[in-house]
């Protein structure tokens, strides 16, 4: 068995024993009741005027929720990444094991692979059971949230990547404020970037940024054909990997720069 | 070639000085007691012979090879001075982790697992989770992950600590019979009469000066204790500053 594999395997059982996954697993099931009761309603809006049955918003609604959750989940994978390298250097845990003819990014990847493990199974949980209710309550097709939870994992990795990174130098509750605050404002400025031009900061964001909202929206865009999505899905797929594979190789290199337990 | 040396080493920490060209060999075999009062410097020179930490200026290298290169940690057992075990994890399983990470594999595995039980008397709680544990059991599980698979270099920081006199016996039985089997040893250590009784060498560090460095024969004046040459040297050292 490979040195990165051992290392991963007690990443993630060292991940699953941790308290926050607890806090995790109860949002969670709170979550899914909540998208349960979303999905079941069977009232009228009054749109322009004209009232029109849930079942018709079903494509823009189930867009919204998707985009809800798959937000939450990469925020979550920053949550657990912030903490799950940081805190074995903190205790010198780290020191024992890099004492072993064990490299740095082995180590640093295989943490990354514990937190994103616990994040990835809370991801196919949520977004599974809501693909699934859609599917069977508002006759959505299943592609299109397949596709959008390939960009959910590719953000996940890009946004816990980062936050580990920011956990080297950083305390926990920065991290994970600073993975809100990337999250949000990368948000935001796809936002604005799907309804017209944008500029100044949020202008740059949207341009070299990760694209997450604005893939998650491409990915959804088959389910809402009353809405036609700008942009290139090729290109935002490709954006995403670059900011997932820079990510990782940043989180590499400011690890193994680091100079451990002083 | 030797075991480990550190060449003309300083370590700085912003303004403060950890180590000041120190220069240090330890050949193949030899067993070394690296000595000195608190903040003299022997978790740094520790840190940097296990690649954790650059030096500022100088080299470090192990086993001819720079330490923060994985391959050069191949065959290092290591102690920690402060030792912090997964609480939930059981005495065998953690063993087993360590060795594969040492590149221990199969059979031979479950063998070195069996070898560090029996040898730190933990045979009977190898199912026991590590935080069930005493704090003397514990260093004891540190000396059996240290020792496993026969290390060729053996760095053991404080490696008595927390350790009632019994465990302190076995300590230092473990040490001599790794001695005996030719693993080079290097211990940082305050407990100045285990160091008289397992190592051949002292280097005495204070203020991150080595002071002395050599055969106990040699750092000793005539009917002079480890106790006596050392605070000599360090008293005689902060007396000339």
């Amino acid at each position: 068995m490979s040195g990165f594999l051992v290392l991963s395997i007690e990443a993630v059982r060292d991940a699953a024993r941790r308290r926050i996954v607890a806090v995790v697993i109860v949002l969670s099931f709170l979550s899914l009741l909540g998208i349960d009761g979303c999905t079941s309603c069977a009232g009228q809006v009054t749109v322009n005027g004209q009232t029109q049955e849930m079942g018709e918003l079903a494509g823009i609604t189930g867009t919204l929720t998707f985009g809800i959750l798959g937000f939450w989940c990469i925020l979550l994978a920053g949550v657990l990444a912030a903490e799950h390298l940081a805190q074995t250097l903190i205790d010198g845990s780290a020191n024992l094991t890099l004492a072993r003819p064990v490299g740095r990014s082995a180590f640093a990847l295989a943490r990354l692979a514990g937190a994103l493990s616990i994040a990835l199974i809370m991801t196919a949980v949520l977004l599974g059971a809501t693909a699934g209710l859609l599917f069977v309550r508002g006759s959505l097709s299943l592609g299109p949230p397949a596709v959008a939870a390939g960009v959910v994992v590719l953000g996940s990795v890009t946004i816990g990547a980062l936050s580990m990174a920011a956990s080297l130098y950083l305390p926990r509750v920065a991290c994970m404020l600073l993975s809100v605050f990337a999250l949000a404002s990368t948000g935001l400025a796809n936002l604005v970037g799907l309804f017209g031009e944008t500029k100044g900061v949020l202008g740059g964001i949207d341009a070299a940024g990760p694209p997450i909202l604005g893939a998650l929206a491409l990915a959804l865009d088959p389910w809402i054909p009353q809405v036609e999505v700008p942009g290139d899905p090729v290109m935002a797929w490709i954006r995403l990997g670059v900011w997932a594979v820079g990510s990782v190789a940043l989180l590499a290199l400011a690890f193994r720069r680091l100079e451990l337990g002083r | 070639m030797d075991a480990l040396e550190l060449a003309c080493v300083s370590k700085r920490y912003g303004g403060r000085s950890a180590l000041s060209e120190v220069s240090l060999q330890l050949e193949e075999g030899a067993a070394l007691g690296l000595l000195g009062p608190n903040g003299a410097g022997k978790t740094t020179a520790l840190r940097l012979l296990l690649g954790f930490a650059r030096p500022s200026s100088g080299g470090v290298s192990l086993r001819g090879q720079d330490p923060r290169d994985a391959r050069a940690r191949v065959g290092v057992g290591y102690l920690p001075e402060r030792l912090v075990l997964p609480e939930r994890t059981r005495v065998d399983d953690f063993l087993r982790f360590h060795g594969s990470l040492a590149g221990i594999g199969g059979a031979d595995r479950e063998q070195a697992v069996h070898d560090a039980l029996k040898l730190t008397d933990l045979a009977s709680r190898a199912r026991d989770r590590l935080g069930t544990l005493s704090k003397g059991l514990r260093q004891r599980v540190g000396f059996a992950q240290a020792l496993m698979g026969r290390p060729a270099l053996l760095l053991l920081d404080e490696p008595t600590s927390g350790l009632d006199p019994l465990g302190v016996r076995d300590a230092r039985e473990w040490i001599l019979r790794a001695r005996e089997q030719g693993t080079t040893i290097l211990v940082s250590s305050h407990v100045l009469s285990e160091v008289e009784r397992t190592c051949d060498r002292v280097a005495i560090l204070h203020e991150g000066s080595l002071l002395a460095d050599g055969r106990l024969d040699e750092v000793l004046r005539d009917g002079e204790s480890l106790e006596d040459a050392f605070v000599r040297l360090v008293r005689g050292e902060a007396a000339a500053s």
